[in-house]
């Protein structure tokens, strides 16, 4: 009888430890630790279950591959605008049950399909202003090497460069994407970066841009407006300049073929809610998605480097755009970088 | 008794058979395959594909295949299968993403709708592309990551000027990975001369020196080279110290940079096996030349050389071999033109998930440094089969 029990046990034992925990998927760092400490936590204690989460490198291949061997082990993911808008059309992830997460709380353009805003980032020109007092404050002054002679850094690829040459060339934002989706607008662009060649150096890592200006490899640097004012919290004198921001959001999507996928709308909801938002956002200055906290007077007001204070007049960055002529873009910059 | 000796040998070998097969055959089968294989729109729509298979292709397609692909279009995007057939048709003519999905969204299944929805479904380009990729298989990928396309009408030609790419990138890999091997030869063979003529203990502790950087990571010793050459590194402060230069040079972002990091790296590799076959070498041949007359230049040419050169060989395959597949040096100490093949194999893997073009630059570059090592082989048989003369 005794021997019968300790079976029955070890095979609960054995069950318990096969069932997966409900596990959330975001891009690492200290931001996952904060989020682990005001968003995945309560969040499980509130519902009396574990919440496991990792990191990952917002390399979609490898969820392309679990969904497609149906070995699904991630349920929540954090992912990019144009990664979630490709796996939604593939079926790479859940639709999101917006009876379940309230779609009203959102920005505008906070949530598609298969995602639910999470948190905006953005790029911006930034430079070391104990080297330079004054800097390009505009993408045209970016271009203009003589009244700002010095190296510039940029991101080696063509999504954010294109742009941002049109915008160099005097094109209004409202007219940078229907430029360039035109071979004209694209020669244009083109162009632009050829007259800037001479000075550019190219990034591929999100820290290098920083590493770049500190190391005084180039004066004026073109990356992401978080890691700078991460840097500019931490002591570095740096200053960013907001007139030059291009910005976009990440959104949390649910895995398709999750076991959890229930539990996964209902953490999504309660990850997009204002009050675990509030205590993210006073451990680390996070730029919300969620209405109501992206425009909560006090936190902007207390976080002069959120985001949030800066969008009105920046580039939002068109990911259908990119989902369509990226693949083009992309080969032709990388053969512009190559000549 | 000699069969059954016979039976023993491949039963012990089996493991090893089917290690091979697993780890090597199989994923290298499977990229081929994956680089020529069209799956995507017989996947997702699997009647319009069978439809155009049996086109001849002259002309506007029969009105059966408009009803086809509507239909199936509306099917595959409620269905949420649609994205990579959208994909693998933008990839080869961009704009075709925004066309299928808005057809699919409108869910028109005639051929006057569909015309009418967007002029291009009237267009012979648009059908052609689409047989071209109703499967099975599909030289798109292969052709691209050698700058070719398909025309229209079926011929093979360049891509356009402002287009090319991989040519350059692979004579580039091809070049980079030969410059770091003869300069790693170069190197290994006097370190490896000297430590296998040292006593025991002090060739111990050379060997230690040659470990220790080899069992550090790679990254950490790249990013090393990022501290010693950046325009405020120590390099840079010496250079200007010494006055051989105003101001400081740019070392980051150089070819200079990414070939001395790699040498660095790949040594070992070169070193190790050199060592071990050096060490081998008979003491007693070289003193018995001696013996003979022949002076220290001569029975270096005469004898170590020779015998010491299978060790070489093998060492500078090694070096050449991992140096063709280099990623994250080039990555972080290059500048846009130093960039090797393998990071487009990732990019193409991880980052646009087009795994087609993964695989065909991973076809390309395997036949290429298979094509290298072979012609080595042949130009000197005697080193590398073992054969040489002493």
């Amino acid at each position: 009888m005794r021997r019968l029990g300790l079976a029955a046990v070890m095979i609960a034992l054995a069950f318990g430890a096969s069932a997966r925990d409900l596990t959330v998927v975001a891009g690492g760092g200290p931001l996952q630790d904060h989020m682990r400490r005001t968003l995945f936590q309560p969040f499980a204690a509130a519902n009396g279950i574990a919440v496991a989460d990792t990191a990952y490198d917002y390399n979609v291949g490898p969820i392309r591959a679990m969904v497609r061997a149906g070995n699904v082990t991630w349920d929540v993911v954090l992912v990019e605008a144009p990664d979630l808008v490709q796996g939604c059309d593939d079926g790479m992830f859940e639709r999101i049950d917006w009876s379940v997460v309230d779609r009203q709380k959102f920005l505008p353009g906070g949530t598609s399909e298969c995602g639910a805003g999470a948190i905006g980032w953005g790029v911006s020109v930034f430079y070391d202003n104990h080297r330079h007092a004054n800097g390009p404050a505009s993408f045209a002054e970016f271009w203009d090497v003589a009244r700002f002679p010095g190296r510039r850094a940029m991101r080696r690829g063509a999504r954010m460069t294109m742009e941002i040459a049109l915008l160099s060339d005097g094109v209004a934002m409202a007219d940078v994407y229907p430029l360039l989706a035109t071979p004209e607008g694209q020669r244009r662009a083109f162009a632009r970066l050829d007259q800037l060649r001479p000075s550019l150096m190219f990034w591929s890592g999100g820290q290098q841009p920083i590493e770049l200006i500190n190391a005084g490899e180039v004066d004026y640097a073109f990356g992401f407006v978080g890691r700078t004012a991460n840097a500019i919290r931490a002591g570095a004198p740096l200053a960013l300049r907001w007139e030059t921001l291009l910005y976009t959001y990440d959104f949390w999507a649910v895995v398709r073929g999750s076991e959890h996928t229930a539990m996964a709308m209902r953490l999504i909801e309660s990850l997009t809610d204002e009050a675990p938002l509030l205590a993210l956002s006073a451990a680390w200055p996070v730029n919300p998605v969620t209405a109501s906290v992206a425009r909560n007077p006090a936190l902007l007001a207390a976080n002069p480097l959120m985001m949030s204070n800066h969008v009105d007049g920046a580039l939002r960055m068109d990911t259908e755009f990119w989902l369509e002529h990226g693949s083009d873009l992309e080969q032709r910059f990388t053969a512009w970088l190559n000549r | 008794m000699a069969r059954r000796h016979n039976r023993l040998a491949a039963l012990l070998l089996a493991p090893l058979l089917l290690l091979l097969c697993g780890s090597f055959f199989i994923p290298v089968a499977r990229i081929l395959v994956t680089a020529v294989a069209d799956p995507e729109l017989s996947e997702a729509l699997p009647r319009t594909a069978a439809l155009l298979r049996g086109w001849d292709g002259q002309g506007p397609p029969p009105e059966p295949v408009f009803v086809a692909i509507g239909e199936e279009l509306a099917a595959a995007l409620r269905d949420r299968r649609i994205g990579r057939v959208a994909q693998r048709l933008n990839f080869e003519q961009s704009g075709m993403r925004s066309l299928l999905l808005r057809t699919a969204r409108a869910g028109v299944t005639s051929r006057a709708a569909l015309v009418a929805l967007d002029a291009r479904w009237g267009a012979p380009e648009t059908w052609t592309l689409l047989r071209g990729a109703a499967g099975p298989a599909t030289g798109l990928y292969l052709l691209r990551a050698l700058d070719l396309v398909r025309s229209p009408d079926g011929a093979i030609q360049p891509v356009p000027k402002d287009d090319a790419l991989y040519r350059t990138l692979f004579l580039r890999t091809l070049w980079i990975a030969l410059v770091v091997t003869a300069i790693c030869v170069v190197l290994a063979y006097p370190v490896a001369a000297v430590l296998a003529g040292l006593p025991p203990r002090w060739s111990r502790i050379g060997m230690l020196l040659v470990l220790v950087p080899f069992w550090t990571s790679v990254l950490v010793r790249t990013t090393a080279w990022f501290v010693l050459l950046q325009r405020e590194g120590p390099l840079n402060a010496a250079l200007v110290a010494l006055g051989l230069v105003d101001q400081p040079v740019q070392l980051i972002g150089t070819r200079f940079a990414v070939v001395l990091a790699m040498v660095h790296v790949l040594l070992p590799f070169a070193i190790l096996p050199a060592y071990s076959v050096m060490k081998r070498i008979d003491p007693a041949l070289m003193r018995a030349a001696a013996s003979l007359g022949a002076p220290g230049w001569w029975r270096f040419l005469a004898i170590h050389l020779p015998l010491s050169l299978p060790g070489v060989a093998a060492g500078a395959a090694f070096v050449f071999l991992l140096s063709a597949g280099y990623f994250i040096t080039p990555a972080l100490l290059g500048g846009p033109q130093d960039q090797m093949v393998a990071s487009f194999i990732a990019f193409f893997m991880n980052q646009t998930v087009n795994w087609g073009m993964a695989s065909a630059l991973a076809c390309l570059l395997l036949a290429m440094a298979g094509a290298v090592l072979a012609l080595a082989r042949g130009l000197l048989p005697g080193v590398l089969s073992g054969r040489f003369r002493a």
